[in-house]
């Protein structure tokens, strides 16, 4: 349904995502997973043509036919919103403050040219959907009025609006509580068309999808089902990755992947992980490609 | 090389009161008036905030930030605070540090009542109790070089700066070149590590963290509770660690306190909490937390 083949993103002459490729079929969950400057968001936004300014995007990204990458802002306003959505890390900054949550879920029903009536009522079976408790109140509330929790519900809401094809959820839960995230984290998945769902939280990643992207440097290091990555990976990025998610015993080290993630523009040539990896020697001068059915990896010395 | 030793509180003279008769019947913790070891103690500590008034003819709302909160932290304890967003955690880390005042209730630090002091009487408090923030972003000045940072809580004291800049960075694993560089030119972990530095600055004897990690990439997560680890132990620190994430709290801390509605719900030794976990709120918490283990 959803594939991307070659994606690129450029900041001038820095390469901030490279050669990125992976697929999506109907109703699957699909995890991107990478630290900060891993170049998560950036694959994400490029989809939905929100790239900041500047920063542009190559290659090719198709959803059911339709281009998302190198089509003009006409073509990409009708899918946005519509075939497919996103919901934003911070639902504080991603509502309008001015505006109540019911009428931010009607606008992005009548923008794709749903008759204003419906769309008002259809925006207070949304947020019934999202699990708010008395809809009807809820949509005359405005954001300052809601917790955390519920803000990010609206922004589901929203997003779910046009029944897209495909969701994209950019670290929906980071910003919340615990024992409120574990209920979004349901939500989602059960709300979900097809999920492209992105986050740094290994466990989330886990609970929620059944394939996952592992995103290193702006480059894909390895890819396949959740639990054979997670239990066999084989790039040593994810494996020290996994490491050092696992907290040990009191009084003993932690595991831990030496130095920390470069600057944008400041990894390594050949194998973008070669400067932290203790298993790296000249071959990884040369750039190793992404192989392997199902379960792909790109490592010249691979784990396991 | 330590450069302080720590006190281990076994030492402490008027710690145990174990040597009681064998015939009497057995004292059952009586509460001790002074427990020598204990460093921190908070009793009956009540916070209330008031909203702004909405209406001319009635007062603000108000708001129970901490209701009757009580602990201690003994010498050399790692002491974990566990709870969510509106627990009123940040509250009680404001108090413990001498930055709010309360509604009701003491907060002794040493011995002496840090409650109700005006700023200048509390130099002892602030050579002896230092913070770091979540986020190294918003707690270091962007204009300042780290060499300024770093020697800011010296200054602040008037205490003499010297070489102790070079031998901070050392202590928290930068090299000696980071001080002439601000604070944008580092990565997270190396920002939070400059937090670190210009927390011992001081010499304290108490290190509080407040969500030290979350802001963190996970592998560089474990590098920087390796060195809370380690600094405690040499330098014979006091850590007072608070964070949502029970998990964390159970790798660095031998004691916790779950918090919720600005209460202590429960507290103890954080084994017995994570095995047994007595109240529902505890529960619940753990329960919310996804683990690899659990799913895969």
């Amino acid at each position: 349904m959803l594939s991307v083949d070659g994606l690129d993103v450029h900041a001038g002459p820095v390469r901030l995502v490279r050669d990125v490729s992976f697929g999506i079929g109907p109703g699957e969950r699909v995890g991107l997973i990478g630290e900060s400057g891993s170049g998560k968001s950036l694959t994400a936004l490029s989809l939905m043509g929100l790239l900041p300014e500047g920063v542009t995007a190559s290659g090719r990204a198709t959803l059911d036919g339709d281009d998302l990458v190198g089509v003009p802002e006409r073509r990409l306003k009708r899918l946005r919103g519509r075939e497919v959505s996103m919901v934003f890390q911070e639902p504080m900054t991603a509502l309008n403050p001015l505006m109540r949550v019911g009428a931010q879920v009607a606008e992005v029903m009548t923008l794709h040219g749903r008759p204003r009536a419906e769309a008002r009522e259809r925006a207070v079976h949304l947020l019934g959907r999202v699990r708010l408790p008395r809809p009807e109140q809820i949509a005359r509330a405005y954001p300052h009025q809601l917790s955390g929790g519920q803000r990010q519900r609206v922004m589901l809401a929203i997003a779910l609006a046009n029944e897209p094809r495909l969701l994209i959820c950019d670290e929906p839960t980071t910003a919340l509580d615990v024992t409120v995230q574990k209920q979004m984290l349901e939500l989602i998945a059960e709300v979900a068309p097809a999920l492209l769902f992105i986050t740094h939280d290994l466990a989330v990643v886990a609970s929620v999808c059944e394939r996952v992207v592992v995103m290193y440097g702006g480059r894909v290091v390895e890819s396949g089902p959740i639990r054979e990555v997670f239990t066999n990976p084989r790039h040593r990025y994810t494996e020290g990755l996994l490491a050092a998610s696992r907290l040990t015993p009191r009084g003993t080290r932690l595991p831990t992947i030496k130095g920390s993630v470069p600057a944008a523009g400041g990894f390594p040539d050949g194998c973008v992980f070669r400067n932290r990896c203790p298993h790296a020697t000249e071959a990884c001068e040369q750039e190793p490609a992404l192989t392997g059915d199902g379960h792909a990896f790109a490592c010249w010395h691979p784990a396991g | 090389m330590p450069s302080r030793a720590g006190t281990p509180p076994a030492d402490s003279p008027r710690d145990e009161p174990s040597e009681t008769p064998p015939s009497e019947t057995p004292v059952i913790e009586a509460p001790a008036l002074i427990d020598a070891a204990a460093l921190i103690e908070v009793a009956g500590l009540n916070r209330v905030y008031r909203r702004p008034r909405t209406s001319l003819t009635r007062p603000g709302e108000a708001v129970h930030a901490l209701r009757d909160v009580s602990l201690t932290v003994r010498r050399g304890e790692r002491f974990g605070i566990v709870g969510e967003s509106g627990s009123g955690k940040s509250t009680l880390l404001r108090l413990l540090c001498g930055l709010d005042r309360p509604t009701s209730g003491s907060v002794r630090f040493d011995g002496r009542e840090i409650t109700g002091l005006p700023e200048r009487g509390l130099r002892f408090l602030r050579e002896n109790l230092q913070i770091v923030f979540q986020d190294p972003m918003s707690s270091l000045d962007p204009r300042m070089r780290v060499r300024d940072l770093v020697a800011e809580p010296l200054v602040a004291l008037g205490l003499p700066v010297g070489g102790r800049v070079a031998e901070l960075l050392e202590e928290v694993g930068l090299p000696a070149s980071a001080a002439d560089r601000y604070p944008h030119q580092f990565s997270g972990g190396q920002r939070q590590r400059i937090a670190i530095a210009r927390a011992l600055a001081p010499k304290p004897k108490v290190l509080v963290a407040d969500e030290p990690v979350s802001a963190l990439d996970v592998s560089v997560r474990g590098q920087i509770l390796n060195l809370l680890a380690d600094l405690v132990d040499e330098l014979g620190l006091t850590l007072v660690f608070v964070s949502h994430d029970l998990a964390v709290v159970r790798h660095v801390c031998e004691t916790v306190a779950v918090m919720s509605g600005g209460e202590i719900v429960e507290t103890g030794p954080v084994d017995d909490v994570w095995a047994r976990p007595a109240h529902p709120y505890t529960r619940a918490l753990l329960e919310a937390v996804p683990t690899l283990e659990g799913l895969l």
